[in-house]
């Protein structure tokens, strides 16, 4: 194969490797840092956005409204305040979540509870409306892989994560752990073994954070609770049923409301005063998961500006870096470019071959780059999950790959100007001469 | 037949300086073999990067297989020069980053031969020069092999005029006449002319024609 302006190229950055895939690492690092931002905060929003899903509002017994929102539907943390099922049932028996004469969409007002879990999955009990009527993306009710709801207590029906990573399928059984080790009442992580749960139904994936989710009867889970009470007031040789439920046991984190609207989708202008009235409740907090969420992207958003900010910073040093590194080569590469010009090389076509290295240099860190905001996107997606419980699907969007790439590549050629000049104005003569 | 080098009234002197050269004419037909003494800062490389197009004379004519080397310009100057001259320098000037062949398919590059052709070529010049490790860098290599891949890269492209600029400087005896013996016997193989300036003593046994730069140059300066 014949020599090509590439080989030379090829060449010039061999002999100088080191500084070579320095540069290299430093544009992938500003590539991937750059990516990882961009890709993430439109997944994040992405995520949280269809994790809402169509809940007009939850209310609660934590502090805050982004804790509710977070723990509810995101399964953050777990819950640290109860709200007592009869005074619940007292707050939402006025809330407009049905419509007598027929015309509108029915709301709901669904109870849940969450403390238990399985091999790290939350379990969250609830009532059979939770699989029914709630949407966990907006508009988009729930879907069965297999099996279907629940019909009576202690059985499970699993979200589409939960079930790929722990194999479950239907007629499995399952033992239920009290707490995720951090559990406020009992012995932490003490595993429900008097009651375990059959699987009647596995959910298809809905793209939230409710696939990580198993979902029981919230009368299950007051049975399995009242089982420690009981052992704590009898001692062993009991087995809990709904006939030795008392008040004490039948308590809740938290319940998701709508109520009557147009359609599935649709907010009804009774909200802001419904939500205005359930304020005034003592203890209780209540929040709009759509404005919270809003909420946090405005926080998010100064955040990933800043960070954005360093990224682009981070991307125009790596192009100094690319300068700096051709420009300190040109003093060791007079001499071979006064070679090249007496071979028949011309000045024009040496300045390509030094922009080309530049723009080469600024390419290959760029797809490494990508390579790396792969990896990141893996591990920040990993971490949000574990933490935040939000389910991010990280996906580089070819178009900003493309961009991203372009962009670094336009930087290089920019950055390789100067010793692209340097090296077009290279003295033949004075460089052939033998050193002194 | 175009001679391969005519000059005619070349001069030239750096700005407010004195006169460095100035030859009122040389002629050199192809195949002919000129050495050209001089002491040291005579001018001797500044007449030959004047005669390969590296630098402009302030007034005069260098044709070189009867094209003006100075009334071509850029792009065009630079590929006459890969095509039609050969240079060999005191201190070899091969491309470190490059392998043996590479050095020679260098020149290649800038030729008129065919790029399928190229790395044939320079692989049978190589291996007719004994250079076995033909893929070696010329710092793994001695010294007189890499004088004689210097050699090789000058004559790949078959030029008319080779030009060598004290090219035993930088070798001992022995090693200056082996590559003397390579030069001079290439230039004979592709019929080009070769003008060698040399301030050695030795080689004037070596070129029937002998010329001083005193007697070509009416300059009384040094470059």
């Amino acid at each position: 194969m014949a020599m090509t302006d590439f080989t030379i190229i090829r060449r010039s950055m061999s002999s100088r490797m080191f500084s070579t895939v320095t540069t290299i690492i430093t544009v992938a690092v500003a590539v991937g840092l750059m990516l990882v931002l961009l890709g993430m905060r439109k997944a994040a929003r992405e995520s949280f956005q269809r994790g809402s899903g169509n809940a007009h509002l939850i209310i609660s017994a934590e502090p805050d409204p982004m804790s509710v929102v977070l723990n509810t539907i995101f399964y953050s943390r777990l819950p640290q305040q109860f709200l007592m099922y009869d005074r619940y049932e007292r707050i939402v028996s006025g809330l407009p979540t049905k419509d007598p004469s027929g015309k509108l969409q029915n709301g709901y007002a669904i109870p849940v509870a969450q403390g238990d879990s399985y091999k790290g999955f939350p379990v969250l009990a609830t009532t059979r409306e939770f699989l029914t009527d709630f949407d966990p993306q907006l508009g988009v009710p729930w879907k069965f892989s297999q099996g279907g709801p629940f019909d009576g207590n202690m059985q499970v029906v699993v979200g589409a994560v939960a079930a790929k990573q722990t194999g479950l399928k239907l007629g499995d059984r399952i033992v239920l752990t009290h707490g995720v080790g951090d559990s406020r009442a009992g012995p932490p992580g003490h595993d429900h073994n008097e009651h375990p749960f059959e699987v009647v139904g596995v959910l298809a994936p809905s793209g939230t954070a409710h696939d990580r989710a198993l979902v029981v009867s919230l009368e299950s889970t007051w049975i399995v609770h009242a089982q420690d009470r009981l052992e704590r007031e009898k001692g062993e040789g009991f087995l809990a049923t709904a006939a030795d439920l008392n008040a004490s046991d039948r308590k809740i984190t938290g319940a998701l409301l709508r109520f009557v609207a147009e359609t599935r989708t649709s907010t009804p202008a009774v909200l802001q005063q419904v939500a205005f009235a359930l304020k005034r409740e003592p203890g209780l907090t209540v929040a709009q998961p759509a404005f919270e969420i809003q909420k946090l992207f405005g926080i998010v958003s100064n955040i990933d500006q800043v960070l954005l900010a360093m990224a682009a910073t981070v991307m125009v040093s790596s192009g100094i870096a690319i300068m700096l590194a051709l420009y300190n080569s040109m003093e060791q590469r007079r001499r071979q470019i006064a070679v090249l010009r007496v071979l028949g090389c011309s000045r024009s076509r040496i300045f390509s071959l030094v922009l080309t290295e530049s723009a080469l240099l600024g390419a290959l860190g760029a797809v490494v780059g990508v390579f790396l905001a792969g990896a990141a996107q893996n591990l920040v997606a990993a971490i949000m999950k574990e933490r935040l419980g939000l389910v991010i699907e990280p996906a580089l969007a070819p178009e900003l790959v493309l961009g991203i790439i372009v962009s670094s590549v336009l930087l290089a050629s920019f950055a390789g100007l100067l010793p692209a000049v340097m090296a077009y104005r290279t003295a033949v003569v004075t460089n052939l001469k033998p050193a002194v | 037949m175009q001679p391969a080098l005519d000059i005619q009234n070349l001069h030239f002197a750096y700005p407010g300086g004195p006169t460095i050269i100035d030859v009122p004419s040389l002629s050199m037909a192809r195949g002919e073999q000129l050495l050209l003494t001089a002491g040291s800062g005579a001018g001797k490389s500044t007449l030959l990067h004047l005669i390969a197009g590296l630098m402009d004379p302030s007034r005069g004519v260098v044709a070189v297989d009867g094209t003006i080397m100075h009334e071509l310009h850029g792009a065009r100057r630079d590929l006459f020069r890969g095509r039609k001259i050969g240079m060999i320098f005191q201190t070899f000037n091969l491309l470190l980053g490059f392998s043996a062949i590479e050095n020679i398919m260098a020149a290649l590059m800038f030729s008129s031969v065919p790029a399928e052709e190229h790395r044939a070529k320079a692989s049978a010049l190589l291996a007719k020069l004994g250079i076995d490790r033909q893929d070696a860098r010329p710092t793994e290599l001695s010294v007189g092999q890499q004088q004689r891949i210097a050699v090789a890269r000058a004559v790949v492209c078959e030029p008319v005029l080779v030009l060598a600029d004290e090219p035993t400087a930088s070798l001992d005896p022995e090693n200056s006449a082996a590559a003397m013996e390579l030069i001079q016997g290439l230039c004979r193989e592709t019929n080009a002319a070769l003008l060698c300036v040399s301030h050695d003593p030795a080689m004037r046994e070596r070129f029937s024609k002998r010329l001083s730069l005193a007697e070509v140059s009416r300059a009384k300066g040094g470059a």
